[in-house]
């Protein structure tokens, strides 16, 4: 190929890369996919691009010289690959632009349940989250979690979700009467058709790392009849029962409402 | 006439699977491009404005010492793989030692500022118990792992090449050109050894500061030379963000048989080395994917880490520019089996120190 078409289309691409990393970062969407202290890596990362990118496009017909000899037996040019550059061209554009155009900004239910969405909240104990947790004790439960005007103690998801594996903690919250939000799902191994799973995703460095943190909610009254994975708080008496497979953590909901989601979406690394 | 079912590879994506392709594919993407473009800025600008002697010049002059400092020069000249093997061709043909050379090849992918921060980085928020009381970062544990055992290595296969004779070594046409170089050298030179300035200049690499616009050129040059990485590692990159986003929303098939295989210590490593084989991402970000990979043991993660960078698909091509075949093989085969080895040590060291 052409050394200055060759150019000239590699800064295209850089171009592009940086555009959508800036385009994510600036709208927002980014909070979907990396953790708080990826995302201004990712604007860096995007602005570096655009210039080089902008850089070799305006200097794409220019002369250059590396300022070394290469000798007889050493052909390197600086600017040769291993693959065609029209295909290289083509392997940076297309499923960048396919990921763009397919992506909702979360994944389906049916990816989130190979990331721990059915799972037994029983099997909370993983090394990997349950070692991302801070310690709870009794003072910080009351000083983090004071009553709204219902009386409710306002908790995270993912505190209720691992409260189940530490037998100290299921002892002061067990009966307790709290609220929470997450979205709602069915649940398929449900014993009673008032059972629903509250989920939120938790994010160590970017979406792909993810895992679902589910808990069980049981509804005293109606089931809302709302779309799967609504965003929804939840307010009622929170159990820890053995039923064969653990303690798990059930809200037994005397109040539900929809709710918009919270600005970030997802439990973030240091940020629960 | 009855429809005959569509076999899976043909039916169309679902709607569910896109979406969950793209979410993941972007978010690793993401999170590794500013990484590669750190890296791969740093690169151009070393092959552009790096002199080839400075390398001679920073290595002792003994053997062993010299292989030990070859292991750390990561730190001050960092390149990842792909950029590493024109570099060292160049310089084994300026006479540097191919013990050194062999070594630098092998650490410098790993044993770098830019490896070791996307590494810390990607690894960032878990704990590693490591005993009843005692647990540190994932962060810190994994960084220091992967380049203590990149060193450690990399020193191992430098000491024993200093111990094969270099025509078992290098290939025949670049073997014989050392060969005629070295009876050029005057008897006071020591034959390959470090003396700490060029030999000669034919087919050298030397500057020439006093040539017209010169240095004007030479940025352009090197931005160039940093896009060109950049694009060369980010075709890498991009297949094997796809590949891992294709596994990791469990739409590949395999994706389960994959998962059954984490669960096994011994296993685990071997197919972990053999994905960092087939997927040939760049050092500078593929914690990022080791990272996403959650069903896996730290122990197979290390492994991934550390195989990836000295051996892959595409390295296995550039490497026939200056190793022979049979060379490379038998090198595949000691680095399978030490970082396999060490890799399923390190993970029972870790089992039995977080297990009262």
């Amino acid at each position: 190929m052409n050394p200055k078409l060759q150019r000239v289309i590699f800064s295209l691409a850089l171009i592009v890369w940086g555009a959508v990393l800036v385009y994510f970062y600036a709208s927002g969407r980014i909070t979907k996919y990396l953790a708080p202290d990826f995302r201004p890596l990712s604007l860096a990362g995007g602005l570096g691009l655009l210039v080089v990118g902008a850089f070799n496009l305006l200097t794409a017909t220019q002369q250059a010289s590396c300022g070394h000899d290469h000798g007889p037996d050493d052909a390197h040019d600086h600017e040769s690959l291993d693959v065609h550059p029209f295909a290289a061209f083509l392997i940076l554009i297309v499923p960048l632009a396919l990921g763009v155009a397919w992506t909702k900004d979360a994944f389906s239910l049916g990816s989130l349940t190979r990331k721990g969405l059915l799972d037994s909240p029983a099997d909370a104990s993983s090394l990997f989250l349950g070692a991302a947790m801070p310690k709870l004790t009794k003072e910080i439960i009351e000083k983090q979690h004071p009553k709204n005007a219902e009386g409710y103690h306002a908790f995270g998801l993912m505190e209720l979700f691992f409260s189940s594996g530490d037998p100290e903690m299921r002892g002061l919250v067990e009966g307790m009467l709290v609220e929470t939000e997450g979205r709602v799902v069915q649940d398929p191994d449900a014993a009673s058709p008032k059972q629903r799973r509250l989920y939120r995703l938790f994010i160590t460095c970017c979406a792909a790392d993810s895992r679902a943190i589910p808990i069980i909610v049981r509804f005293q009254g109606e089931v809302p009849q709302v779309e799967e994975n609504t965003w929804m708080k939840l307010s009622g008496t929170i159990r820890y029962p053995d039923e064969g497979a653990g303690f798990i953590p059930v809200l037994e909901v005397d109040h539900a409402a929809e709710a918009p989601p919270p600005p970030e979406e997802s439990f973030m690394r240091g940020n629960y | 006439m009855p429809k005959q079912p569509t076999p899976p590879f043909l039916s169309p994506v679902s709607p569910d699977s896109q979406q969950d392709f793209a979410f993941a594919f972007l978010s690793i993407l993401f999170e590794g491009a500013p990484f590669i473009l750190l890296g791969t800025l740093i690169s151009g600008f070393i092959d552009i404005y790096l002199p080839a002697g400075t390398m001679d010049r920073l290595l002792p002059k003994r053997k062993f010492p010299a292989i030990l400092v070859a292991g750390l020069l990561g730190i001050i000249l960092p390149v990842c793989e792909c950029a590493v093997v024109p570099v060292i061709r160049r310089l084994v043909k300026k006479g540097l030692p191919v013990s050194c050379a062999l070594t630098y090849m092998l650490a410098a992918p790993i044993v770098n500022p830019i490896t070791a921060l996307s590494t810390w980085k990607a690894f960032k928020g878990p704990e590693i118990p490591l005993g009843p009381e005692l647990s540190h970062s994932a962060s810190l544990v994994m960084t220091l792992s992967r380049l203590g055992l990149g060193f450690i290595v990399a020193v191992g296969i430098g000491l024993i090449v200093a111990r094969i004779p270099l025509a078992k070594i290098l290939r025949q046409r670049l073997a014989e050109t050392l060969q005629q170089e070295d009876e050029k050298i005057s008897p006071s030179h020591e034959p390959h050894s470090c003396c700490g300035h060029d030999h000669g200049c034919q087919g050298g690499h030397s500057p020439h500061p006093a040539q017209g616009h010169a240095d004007d050129n030479r940025l352009v040059a090197a931005f160039r030379s940093a896009m060109r990485d950049f694009v060369d590692v980010g075709v890498y990159f991009t297949i094997g963000v796809a590949i891992t986003a294709l596994f990791n929303t469990g739409i590949a098939p395999g994706a389960e048989w994959l998962d059954g295989l984490a669960k096994n210590h011994l296993v685990a490593p071997a197919a972990l080395m053999a994905l960092a084989f087939v997927l040939s991402l760049c050092s500078t970000s593929d914690a990022f994917i080791a990272a996403t990979l959650d069903k896996f043991t730290y122990g197979a993660k290390l492994a991934f880490l550390t195989f990836g960078p000295m051996l892959d698909v595409k390295l296995l091509f550039l490497y026939q520019t200056v190793l022979r075949k049979r060379f490379i093989l038998w090198l595949a085969l000691g680095l399978f089996l030490a970082i396999g080895a060490a890799a399923i040590a390190w993970q029972a060291a870790i089992f039995s120190l977080a297990t009262p």
